[in-house]
């Protein structure tokens, strides 16, 4: 997409034909300047994907020789796995799940910052700590506290009455994937409540004066102005949150590793999973992940565009 | 496959399978990698084999968990009294650690930069790549004979011994004798109902004791599932080779074990998720009454002050004859053509002096005959006793069939499933899963 991107610059300096060729650098118009960005993204992002691609067609042995070409087959092998299934399912449920409800919080939360209290400099210094810490000790310090013999979570909750008794809570999936997903929304949350409170500093008081003076009720205000003024906001939000909650490894592979199993494996798991048996159906598995990221984001893009040139 | 576990570090055992890392794009910096240098410097028109000084390349597994004990000192010792002897014989020693060997050696591989000589998990996946030297041609006859039977075979690729043994370890049945004495039983259990009834005896009178830890989480689910298969005369491969994993025998094996352990709550709530360093670590530290362990929870045990005692395994209708036994793999690799001088290394590796001196160094046991006859009579490892009978008679994962990587792969990640689901479902999966694997080598 970057190197589409580029590619209509490329003519800028053609349109003005009439003056005659230059010599020196100044020929070759903004190339000069923009080959450095061009030669990373084709260093850090074609490339890899070549590869990425090139590998879901080929058969390598567990010693890492490559044995020729694989044709479909491990396209083919990775679609007759039983476990895709509910992989998939999982991961559609993990990712609406995730993101909506930290979208809901996330607006809650944002409101609250802004608005004036003592000590609000303190809490949204605060409101950075998860976001601060690394994602994957954040997953395996929550893994430890829910821990069925020593986990401080685990002993909390018993001594409040809470349950009965030291539980294995991520041992079982119907209890993971809950634990995950409050893990997950608590990582996102600094992020998103930062974009929205960015988005709601630029709504000017004025509007708001305005509001008032027709005699808008607070609730009335919040759905006619604050929402539709937050759009820019709420949709980069969204949009990041989507690619990072769909892709999101460490929490996963930190709490559960994805077992029992496959049972609370999203595809991004699953594909790791893949690896140990066979590196061209993992390839397979990053390919098709690959492709459901831009399609899922050029969906969203569209349809939030869409919505946009109604009004 | 599965690194023998050194010291009394469980955390120690991650397998190879798991740390094959191939990645796509990242090219790994091996930065001592020395070309070895097969010139003819010194020789006078002479062959160059014969006399030309040639630079070995070595590289082995890290036994030790700190610098002090670290495997390099003894290779540097040995290599240093072998050029003694061998004059025109180099050995370049690079020592890697468990976690990084894997990737290391893969990049050697992909790189066309083999070592001469390698000591490390695994060795059948290079045979498949035609990468290795048969054992009869690297090792004398006399060094060849002296490698204990039952390993010898597990080192064969159809028929031809690529993979030659370096250090051992067996498995047997620990139980915790205060435990024991507390529900009030008096000897080890012989037979799965025999588990059962102690098992469910230790539930009524030492609450808060998991009575049997059942570690079938990814870890090392293929060991634990493979010795309660054994125990009914299943198992992961039949006498021809083939894949069994959905035998009615193995079906019957997972039921059983549903129905008698996991269901009544004689083990862990989740034995699916539960790793096999969990339950050594209960065990040491008194938490749990019975497993199937390995000589390193020797140490843990100690250190956790827990008086334990070994048996055999208990099987369906009486105590297993044999067990499963671990080893880790010594290879040549022939893309150098150095055969003559790897034998002269080998050789002077495998004499009894090297081999005990480095059993003992990391209390662990030994592959060949006159080492085990010596530590077995020598009254110093009283500790090991019960294992060094269990070695000779041992059973092996089919190391040998170049699929077995990947099968063990997905037997780690799924078995234990079998236990809260339907056997025959997610035994018969395996089953396709492995026949696939075995169509694509």
């Amino acid at each position: 997409m970057s190197q589409t991107s580029a590619t209509p610059k490329a003519p800028g300096p053609g349109r003005g034909r009439p003056k005659p060729r230059r010599s020196g650098p100044g020929r070759f118009g903004p190339l000069p300047w923009i080959a450095p960005a061009i030669l990373l993204i084709m260093v850090v992002v074609l490339w890899p994907v070549y590869e990425m691609v090139h590998t879901s067609f080929l058969r390598i042995s567990t010693s890492g020789f490559v044995r020729g070409s694989a044709g479909l087959d491990k396209y083919r092998k990775l679609f007759g796995e039983p476990d895709l299934g509910h992989v998939l399912i999982s991961t559609v449920i993990w990712t609406v799940a995730v993101v909506t409800l930290t979208m809901v919080l996330s607006l809650a939360l944002a409101q609250l910052f802004n608005q004036e209290f003592p000590g609000r400099r303190l809490t949204r210094w605060a409101l950075i700590a998860p976001w601060a810490a690394s994602v994957l000790m954040t997953a395996i310090g929550f893994k430890w506290m829910l821990n069925q013999t020593a986990g401080v979570l685990n002993t909390a909750m018993t001594d409040l009455g809470l349950i009965s008794g030291p539980q294995d809570w991520l041992g079982d999936p119907s209890t993971a994937w809950p634990w995950m997903m409050f893990v997950a929304i608590f990582v996102s949350l600094p992020f998103t409540t930062y974009t929205l409170l960015a988005g709601l500093q630029t709504i000017p008081g004025e509007v708001y004066e305005a509001a008032r003076v027709d005699g808008a009720s607070t609730w009335q205000t919040y759905l006619r102005i604050t929402l539709p003024l937050l759009r820019p906001a709420f949709l980069v939000g969204v949009v990041i949150n989507l690619i990072n909650v769909f892709n999101s490894f460490p929490i996963i592979w930190g709490m559960t590793q994805g077992g029992p199993s496959s049972a609370t494996a999203t595809t991004t798991v699953f594909m790791y999973q893949l690896k140990d048996t066979d590196i061209g159906e993992s390839a397979a598995m990053s390919v098709v992940n690959f492709a459901l990221v831009v399609v899922m984001v050029l969906v969203f893009l569209k349809v939030s565009r869409w919505s946009e040139d109604e009004n | 496959m599965d690194p023998v576990t050194c010291g009394s570090d469980g955390a120690k055992a991650v397998t190879a399978v798991n740390k094959r890392v191939l990645s796509f794009a990242a090219v790994c910096a091996v930065g001592t990698l020395t070309l070895a240098a097969c010139g003819s410097s010194g020789g006078s028109g002479g062959s160059p084999k014969a006399s030309g000084p040639v630079t070995l390349k070595l590289v082995a597994a890290d036994y030790g968990d700190k610098a002090s004990n670290s495997s390099t000192l003894y290779w540097n010792d040995l290599v240093k009294s072998f050029e003694a002897a061998n004059p025109t014989i180099k050995v370049d020693v690079q020592v890697i650690n468990w976690n990084d060997i894997d990737k290391q050696v893969k990049t050697m591989i992909q790189s066309g930069n083999m070592p001469d000589v390698l000591q490390t998990g695994g060795y059948a996946d290079k045979v498949a790549d035609n990468l290795l030297y048969p054992a009869s041609d690297v090792l004398s006859p006399a060094t060849q004979a002296n490698v204990i039977d039952t390993f010898a075979k597990a080192g064969q690729v159809s028929g031809t011994q690529y993979g030659i043994p370096f250090v051992s370890s067996a498995r047997a049945f620990f139980y915790n004798k205060a435990i024991f004495a507390q529900a009030g039983i008096t000897t080890p259990p012989q037979t799965w109902d025999d588990v059962k009834a102690d098992a469910t005896l230790i539930k009524a009178k030492v609450p808060g004791v998991t009575p049997y830890a059942l570690p079938l989480g990814p870890e090392e689910a293929q060991g634990e599932s493979m010795m309660w298969e054994l125990g009914n005369g299943g198992g992961v491969t039949d006498a021809s080779g083939k894949y069994t994993l959905n035998s009615q025998a193995n079906i019957d094996t997972f039921s059983w074990l549903k129905t008698n352990l996991v269901d009544p709550g004689l083990t862990y709530a989740n034995p699916a998720t539960t790793d096999r360093k969990t339950a050594f670590a209960d065990f040491a530290a008194g938490k749990a009454a019975m497993l199937n362990g390995h000589p390193s929870l020797i140490q843990m045990s100690k250190d956790g002050k827990v008086d334990y005692g070994v048996a055999p395994i208990p099987g369906k209708n009486g105590a297993l004859k044999s067990t499963l036994g671990v080893a880790d793999w010594m290879m040549a690799f022939n893309k150098n053509g150095h055969k003559d001088q790897i034998k002269a290394f080998l050789d002077f590796a495998y004499s009894k002096e090297n081999t005990e001196k480095f059993d003992e160094t990391y209390n662990l046991m030994p592959v060949t005959k006159d080492t085990l006859a010596d530590m077995t009579s020598s009254g110093k490892h009283a500790d090991l006793a019960p294992f060094f009978a269990l070695l000779p008679n041992a059973s092996f994962y089919p190391l040998g069939d170049t699929s077995w990587d990947a099968v063990s792969a997905q037997i780690k990640q799924s078995i234990g499933t079998a236990v809260s689901g339907d056997p025959a479902k997610v035994l018969g999966d395996l089953q396709k899963k492995a026949q696939d694997a075995v169509a694509n080598k």
